[in-house]
């Protein structure tokens, strides 16, 4: 995946596990407008591994998953975009 | 009353489900509650356990059950069991109550407690939620009506469930489906036939749709032959969204 | 205004669920919610509205505490003949600081209000006091293990539109608190998501819940202009 422009947001999760991780960035996702972009820090693991997973149930978009190097092992980057009105949610 | 205070239950689980239960169970003057549960309080418990204060924080969850319930119910014994329901205590725990709550957050959990009842012959009322879902059935040993695994044949594969997404949910629709376990198990215990015996119940607490859909023992379901050994599937990934035992919502 | 971490960490689990979110929380924060008859049926919902974060309760209730109202989930045998309200504010204190649990003040404005009335009259003024206020209200009707809840938003048919016609039902029974825990979750879906909830009656038999939409009856006043916004 490519890493695209700014996002409109930014937020660090990486202090937090689940269900914290999901809740702190579902609560910046809310605080968005449609379509705007949201860049997430976080870490490998289980983070990594749900909170994309869960952005995309909610209808929301992944942009890009990149490793963020300057922050050490570990520590990766979440390009989302907030769902847009004509996106379902994935319904389980 | 006076007869309900010979009676044993086991709650499996103090949370959600398991503490609406218990504190229902308590009140009906149910002589012995047996509760097992090997989790510690977390602050993100105290939406929807009513079991638990907030100076509870940290502390084990059966401790913490079981002196809230002595405090409003002197009357009633319990037996707090921090410990898991697993494979090798299950059949014991079963076997020795009247009637078995399962009041547990997982699917490993609950196929085991339809497993262990069903092998013990011992009435079981299941109850799951998913976000605003609540879904019960009770399977009954002498029953014509399905087991959960009449249902749902396995545990859903690692991986497929319990995404933090699904995580979400209320005190009252937990609370809810917790109290519905209670009186359930209060009809058996009166002797009478239960609600869900060999019917599954669901309620969407939001559109108000509810169903009641028969469940038939299906031909070769190992359980009702006394032969499951459940398998292994991984814990779940989140702090145990309480998940019904398939799709319900 | 945005909720603090620690207000996020302990709701968090509500914040998930679809349609729930800070905005949802907030309004809840923000509620005034009376709550009329504070006995064995009300303390299932008291406990569940405290834990979700309702940001005050004003308890409405001149009784003490009577031996049937053991078979709730507050009271120890030791409240009976102590006041319903001060006993029920020391049980409920304890599960929530974000939360106030008050005696209701008289002339008190609420924003929502929960009706587990011990009389039939009771529990149709006090709805209607809620629906004159132009305020959200669930009024819970027990009967045995179960009974029914009528749950008015705002413009809704009214409580007595909607009530049973068969008069009071059995004494309550411990299992109610199934039906005390479907009203707090009614309530808190009108407070929170307005509009998620229409006007409806949900009985409860037997452990089986079915909803139906409230229907006005002929010539009833609330068909009237809706008062003022509260």
């Amino acid at each position: 995946m490519t890493a695209p422009e700014r996002a409109a947001s930014r937020i660090d999760i990486r202090a937090f596990a689940c269900p914290m991780t999901w809740v702190k960035t579902r609560i910046a996702l809310e605080r968005l407008a449609e379509g705007e972009t949201l860049e997430v820090w976080l870490r490998a693991g289980e983070p990594l591994e749900s909170v994309p997973r869960s952005a995309e149930e909610d209808g929301h978009r992944v942009l890009a998953v990149e490793p963020l190097p300057a922050e050490g092992d570990g520590a990766y980057r979440l390009l989302l975009e907030k769902r847009r009105p004509g996106d379902a949610p994935v319904l389980p | 009353m006076t007869s309900l205070s010979g009676k044993r239950v086991l709650v499996i689980g103090a949370g959600g489900l398991g503490g609406p239960a218990l504190l229902t169970l308590a009140a009906a003057g149910v002589g012995r509650l047996v509760l097992v549960e090997d989790d510690a309080v977390e602050t993100s418990n105290l939406n929807r356990q009513p079991l638990f204060q907030e100076a509870d924080v940290g502390r084990r969850k059966a401790a913490a059950a079981a002196a809230r319930l002595r405090a409003i119910f002197p009357s009633v014994e319990v037996d707090a069991r921090d410990e898991r329901f697993d494979a090798a205590n299950a059949e014991a725990l079963a076997g020795a109550a009247d009637v078995v709550v399962d009041g547990s957050d997982n699917f490993e959990t609950k196929f085991l407690a339809n497993d262990a009842a069903t092998r013990v012959r011992r009435p079981l009322v299941h109850a799951g939620v998913l976000r605003t879902t609540v879904q019960l059935l009770t399977v009954a040993p002498s029953g014509l009506g399905g087991c959960l695994r009449c249902l749902f044949e396995a545990p859903p594969p690692p991986g497929s469930v319990a995404s933090c997404s699904q995580a979400g949910i209320l005190g009252p629709v937990a609370g809810f489906a917790g109290a519905l376990l209670a009186a359930e198990a209060l009809r058996l215990l009166a002797g009478e036939r239960g609600t869900y015996e060999g019917r599954l119940f669901t309620y969407e607490l939001r559109s108000g749709r509810s169903r009641l859909v028969l469940v038939r023992k299906r031909p070769g379901c190992l359980a009702c032959a006394g032969r499951q050994v459940l398998g292994s599937s991984a814990p779940a990934a989140c702090d145990a969204p309480a998940a019904p035992a398939g799709g319900a919502a | 205004m945005s909720l603090s971490d620690d207000r996020i960490a302990r709701w968090a689990r509500q914040l998930l669920v679809p349609g729930f979110g800070e905005e949802a929380q907030e309004r809840l924060l923000g509620a005034r919610v009376r709550v009329v008859g504070i006995d064995a049926v009300a303390s299932a919902a008291l406990v569940y509205l405290v834990q979700a974060g309702v940001g005050r309760l004003w308890l409405d209730d001149p009784e003490d505490v009577s031996p049937a109202d053991l078979a709730g989930w507050l009271f120890p045998p030791s409240a009976v003949g102590t006041s319903r309200v001060d006993a029920a504010r020391s049980a409920l204190a304890p599960l929530s600081a974000f939360v106030q649990v008050d005696r209701y003040p008289t002339g008190g404005v609420p924003t929502a209000a929960l009706v587990c009335a011990p009389s039939v009259v009771q529990a149709v003024t006090s709805a209607e006091a809620a629906r004159r206020a132009g305020i959200p209200h669930v009024v819970v009707e027990p009967d045995g293990d179960g009974g029914a809840v009528v749950s008015v938003p705002r413009g809704a048919p009214c409580y007595s539109c909607a009530r049973s016609t068969a008069g009071a039902g059995r004494p309550p029974e411990p299992g109610v608190a199934a039906l005390a825990a479907l009203g707090a979750a009614e309530l808190i879906h009108l407070m929170a998501q307005p509009g998620s909830v229409t006007g409806r009656r949900v009985e409860l038999v037997r452990g089986v819940a079915t909803a139906r939409p409230t229907a006005r009856l002929a010539g009833c006043a609330c068909a009237g202009a809706q008062p003022a916004e509260a």
